[in-house]
């Protein structure tokens, strides 16, 4: 499952970078994520609930950043997290690129591709689809509120 | 497999709110089509349920100026009802079209609202005809208008400890007429590529008096289709004007893309059959 | 009995009334059909617990002994079944319809009996089972 998102941010590229490079800072603005512990060696673990309707996920895994260019501010990321409770799994990898639209503003584009794998997958890739769009939308809102405050 | 859980069956509907202010965890059981699916599928896993079924005070149809469906009447009694026929012969016939008679026969009106999979058929046709839930919690009774009722896939605006007591349904205004249209392409299940409920009501003059439009399985919850509606109301309705203003809903529809359709297709086909439902009212 | 139980479980397994099948396991092919006070239902989607003090007769319950019903006779008349795997649920779904409604128009037949899924006839002989039956009883 592929998704693309892209927005422009009130905000300068620096600030913005400094956010999203901060992984536990950036896993914050992520709806429904826990505390994200480092691991050391740009690994992390992280808990993240998501809840459709009745149904609700509470996965727990291991986000590794597998790329990172300073100066051309892009970065690649792995999840892979697991569901025990319901019996599903998570696997996504995503891309991400900043780029100075204007002095005081930002272009961001995030790439995702991820596999539901397990019980998770009943829900059917429609309704899943939905939701992860959800999320990376509200991650990108929420990284536009705190860079521009 | 259905993993283990405790089964607790309310003698009473007060004893069922207190059961469920007591354990916010413990699911609603009415009918179960759509619960014991969901949990024969693993994704959810109760510890406990709340067998509502015996619940005398949530069954019954009946009138009072408006019409009142209790919670627990199943599909087939809804469908089947002389009183729900008379009222509004479109509910009616709406009730009728859900899935399959078993379902039905077992699953309940209050349950499906509850449940709010947005492809279901009675929702957008209750939005249509201005129907409100009535919500009942130990704290008291309160009434929510039907399109507020849906507030996401799955998920609708019933409170922890509260149950959906039983809907009610106003008049059609006189003149007006209503009917439920479902385009299904497809039979792999019963759910609509794309459904309408409308109502429209044309004056002596040939001016359109009141209408209202729903949609079902293009969006997240039910969509009220008020550009069509502002497109239409006070003027006077000839095909080409209905043609106009039902083309304005592909805008307010928000499909997503499944075996049931593309995006793209299932919003085109809200155009069409917003149209189709609105010239099969004219008088 | 644990609360989990389905019905189809209970009538198969713990019954040994195996007329009932399971088919899909999801609710949709209708291989599971009972009554249960007279309307079919999914007896995979109904916990047996929710049966409790009511009415249920499943397909072993249909014919009056050895003696079969119009509608059984006129499933094999009329070729309504070829592996039988569905039949047991057509069967049922068919017995509710007539016992409601004792001439059913076409499209009243159509739809009740559309949830019961048949991989095998093409739907025809079943169709023709029904009517024969509604019309015997004319």
């Amino acid at each position: 499952m592929k998704l693309d998102h892209s927005a422009r941010i009130d905000a300068p590229v620096e600030r913005v970078w400094a956010i999203v490079s901060d992984v536990p800072r950036a896993g914050r603005l992520v709806p429904g994520v826990g505390p994200v512990e480092p691991l050391g060696a740009d690994r992390y673990r992280g808990t993240l609930r998501v809840q459709i309707g009745p149904v609700r996920l509470d996965l727990a895994g291991d986000i590794e950043v597998t790329s990172r260019d300073e100066t051309a501010r892009t970065a690649a990321l792995r999840l892979d997290a697991a569901d025990h409770r319901l019996g599903g799994a998570v696997r996504a990898t995503m891309r991400l690129a900043l780029t100075q639209a204007t002095p005081s503003t930002t272009d961001i584009r995030i790439e995702t591709d991820a596999q539901v794998l397990g019980r998770i997958g009943e829900l059917g890739e429609p309704i899943i689809r939905r939701k992860a769009d959800r999320i990376v939308s509200e991650l990108i809102a929420n990284l536009a509120r705190e860079a521009s405050s | 497999m259905i993993a283990p859980f405790e089964l607790v069956r309310a003698g009473s509907l007060a004893e069922a709110l207190e059961l469920l202010e007591s354990d916010p965890e413990a699911h609603v059981l009415a009918g179960g089509t759509a619960l014991v699916l969901l949990m024969k599928q693993g994704l959810l896993r109760p510890s406990r349920l709340i067998d509502i079924g015996g619940l005398a005070e949530l069954r019954g149809i009946r009138m009072n100026g408006d019409l009142r469906i209790g919670a627990l009447t199943t599909h087939l009694e809804a469908e089947r009802s002389a009183l729900v026929r008379r009222h509004c012969p479109a509910l009616a016939s709406c009730f009728g079209t859900v899935a399959t008679v078993r379902i039905r026969a077992q699953g309940t009106v209050g349950g499906n609202l509850a449940h709010a999979d947005p492809a279901q058929d009675p929702p957008p046709m209750l939005v249509a005809l201005g129907a409100v839930a009535v919500l009942e919690s130990g704290a008291g009774r309160r009434e929510v208008p039907m399109e507020d009722l849906f507030v996401d896939v799955f998920e609708t605006s019933i409170g922890p400890g509260e149950l959906l007591r039983e809907i009610v349904v106003p008049p059609l205004a006189e003149g007006a007429r209503a009917t439920y249209v479902k385009f299904l392409p497809r039979t792999e299940d019963d759910y609509a590529t794309v459904s309408v409920g409308a109502v429209l009501r044309v004056d002596a003059g040939g001016r359109c008096a009141d209408v209202r439009v729903a949609l079902g399985s293009v969006g997240p919850t039910p969509v009220r289709a008020r550009r069509v509606e502002s497109a239409l109301r006070g003027e006077r309705v000839t095909p080409a004007r209905l043609r106009e203003a039902a083309m304005l809903v592909r805008e307010e529809v928000d499909p997503i893309a499944d075996a049931r359709g593309s995006a793209a297709y299932k919003r085109e086909m809200a155009g069409v059959w917003t149209e189709r439902a609105l010239r099969a009212l004219l008088p | 009995m644990p609360a989990e139980r389905l019905l189809s479980d209970l009538l198969r397994d713990d019954l040994g009334l195996t007329g009932t099948k399971i088919g899909c396991g999801v609710g949709v092919c209708g291989a599971c059909t009972v009554l249960v006070d007279d309307v079919p239902v999914t007896s995979c989607l109904l916990l047996a617990a929710q049966a409790e003090g009511r009415s249920i007769r499943t397909i072993e319950g249909i014919a009056d002994g050895d003696r079969l019903t119009a509608l059984q006779r006129a499933f094999i008349t009329e070729g309504g079944f070829q592996c039988g795997i569905c039949t047991p649920g057509q069967i049922v779904s068919a017995t509710a319809l007539l016992e409601r409604s004792a001439h059913p128009a076409e499209g009243e037949i159509r739809d009740w009996m559309k949830g019961n899924l048949c991989r095998c006839t093409g739907y025809y002989g079943i169709l023709r089972a029904v009517r024969a039956a509604a019309e015997a009883s004319a």
